[in-house]
């Protein structure tokens, strides 16, 4: 099997979530496996299907300063993506070549991120419902969907962190944001720069060599349709209040 | 009369409901970080509450989940048929 491997993009929520439900419909109807790594520009909070925007975000501080918001097609909870501070992945291909079970698949496709993470001399390891840690501390959250019998699984690399613009972005009383629970959250959350001196770029390719060693694959880009209707999702959907504020 | 509840699930997920009902259910919402496939099945879950009594017999409602979840293929992942109905429960009594 011979994947695709996507160069490695900055779009906005909107457009980044069009891309992985375009690619997600093109392989269901026989496009070849697909993975991508990218970037949120502005950055953003993602919200998980089941949530709702109004509670979990804080709209009018993201509104101040320009971050988007968006739900996900994934369950699974609110995200602060930070440009600068992190590398997001997604990976997308029928459900019959990956393991069946929830945990299986899981713990399958977050090896690609923790084997990346090795590559860097991070170690790291899987951690059951959804999440890779570091010396116990989360440095990878990750979410998969299955429809039309297409398995999507995106995820997170925390490259860096700014704890306290986090919080001030999501829907935590403004007392209650804290030194001490600013503290709390640095102790359950790590980044990338916490372990190791290296730029995005290498990141980047560290994680393109965790997740292909074991694929038949080559670069290519997009084809006209996925982007045209990439970009027909994040004007018509993932733009939408219908959508973000479903909940 | 609306109601919510939330729930810390053993693993770490939340799950909140909020419910509009008089002595029977007249609409749900249950969010939360939970995972659901597929996902837009949560309201063949949501739809079952309707029209339900509010003191409805836990165990029957539980029952009505699994066997929604069952007949329809679905797979919740990180909360159970049980921490929704408790949910539920600790919302409307």
């Amino acid at each position: 099997m011979n994947w695709r491997i996507l160069p490695f993009e900055t779009h906005t929520a909107a457009m980044n979530m069009g891309i992985d439900q375009a690619v997600m419909e093109s392989v269901a109807h026989g496009s070849q496996p697909t993975i991508r790594f990218w970037r949120w520009n502005p950055s953003a909070v993602s919200i998980g299907y089941f949530q709702s925007l109004g509670d979990e975000i804080n709209i009018e501080k993201c509104k101040e300063l320009g971050i988007d918001a968006v739900r996900r097609i994934t369950g699974g909870g609110a995200v602060y993506h930070d440009y600068e501070g992190e590398i997001t992945y997604s990976i997308i291909g029928k459900e019959s070549i990956f393991p069946t079970g929830i945990t299986e698949s899981y713990n399958k496709l977050c090896g690609y991120v923790v084997n990346s993470l090795k590559n860097v001399g991070i170690e790291s390891e899987f951690k059951p419902i959804n999440d890779i840690l570091v010396a116990g501390k989360k440095i990878s959250g990750n979410a998969q969907t299955r429809r039309g019998g297409v398995l999507l699984q995106h995820g997170t690399v925390i490259y860096d962190l700014d704890v306290k613009k986090m919080f001030s972005l999501l829907k935590v009383s403004q007392e209650k944001i804290s030194d001490k629970m600013i503290q709390a959250a640095e102790e359950r959350v790590t980044r990338v720069l916490d372990h190791m001196q290296i730029s995005m770029n290498d990141l980047h390719k560290a994680l393109l060599e965790g997740f292909t060693s074991d694929k038949e694959h080559e670069h290519g880009k997009l084809t006209k349709e996925e982007l045209k209707r990439a970009k027909e999702l994040a004007e018509t959907k993932y733009s939408q209040r219908d959508w973000n504020h479903m909940r | 009369m609306k109601s919510i509840a939330t729930k810390k699930v053993a693993g770490g997920k939340m799950i909140t409901v909020k419910v509009d009902h008089d002595n029977v259910i007249n609409n749900i919402e249950i969010l939360g970080d939970f995972f659901l496939h597929p996902e837009d099945s949560l309201e063949l879950i949501e739809n079952s509450f309707l029209g339900r009594h509010v003191k409805e017999d836990r165990l029957e409602a539980i029952n009505r989940i699994d066997q929604i979840v069952a007949h329809n293929g679905l797979e919740l992942i990180g909360i159970t048929s049980k921490t929704i109905v408790d949910t539920v429960k600790e919302a409307v009594e």
